[in-house]
């Protein structure tokens, strides 16, 4: 179970929290890429074995988005989010 | 041995869901909404209005139904203006009051966050998990109160009912 740091209310479990993804690259211009780049972006999902930049959503907290990186070898939330606005 | 607790369904609240900037909430209702407390998760109480800052630019209105209609003039919902949202939900939250030496014990069967008075204190708000629902969670004299969505509120209650045997 990770602890998750919200920035407008501190450590939370990670049950409140619900996943939303790894960090995609930006959205290239279709027609400015080849057809196999396309499709990468479009079908490959970042999975290092290391850091990795991830969204969650504190749906049964706050209802903030935010940005972490974690370490998918050790779970450790390596870089966290910056403070709530 | 069963817990030492008492739980108790409460009458409907009024309640009231104010978005936008502090301070455009207080230059439109300042009157209601003067003591908006500025820290993240942490409750006010004035005249009988309770105020919640339960997110980022979020807080959430609570007093006795009974001032509801007086509130809702003040409050003027349908002329706000753009920048900040009010919206009565009164009738969308279910509160329970759990109170007694072990209250603390039941809360921490259903919810994960560290309920101790220094962790969170008497003017503690927050928005959490309550048997996997989203609830709001505060303290009140001898115990916690503890609000879910309504339509919840059955399963809940026979959640606590079987927590507390």
């Amino acid at each position: 179970m990770l602890n998750i740091p919200c920035p407008f209310c501190g450590q939370r479990n990670e049950s409140e929290f619900a996943y939303g993804g790894p960090v995609k690259p930006d959205r290239p211009q279709p027609d400015k890429v080849s057809n196999d780049q396309w499709v990468d972006y479009l079908t490959q999902v970042p999975n290092p074995l290391g850091p990795v930049e991830e969204r969650w959503w504190h749906v049964k907290g706050c209802g903030t988005w935010l940005t972490i990186w974690r370490d998918t070898r050790t779970h450790d939330i390596v870089e966290e989010p910056g403070d709530a606005g | 041995m069963p817990y030492d607790v008492s739980i108790e369904r409460l009458q409907l609240f009024s309640l009231f869901d104010l978005k936008g900037p502090r301070q455009g909430l207080t230059d439109w209702a300042g009157d209601v909404l003067n003591h908006l407390p500025k820290a993240p998760n942490q409750l006010s109480r004035e005249d009988g209005v309770e105020l919640c800052h339960t997110g980022a630019n979020r807080w959430l209105l609570r007093a006795e139904i009974g001032m509801e209609t007086d509130l809702e003039a003040k409050l003027r919902l349908e002329t706000a203006p753009p920048e900040i949202s009010i919206v009565k939900i009164s009738d969308t939250m279910t509160f329970f009051r759990v109170t007694g030496e072990d209250a603390i014990q039941v809360m921490s069967i259903g919810c994960p966050l560290d309920l101790h008075a220094d962790a969170f204190a008497a003017q503690a708000v927050s928005f959490t998990e309550f048997f996997n629902c989203r609830a709001l969670v505060l303290r009140c004299r001898g115990g916690f109160d503890v609000a879910v969505e309504q339509s919840f509120a059955d399963m809940i209650a026979d959640y606590l009912d079987r927590a507390t045997i």
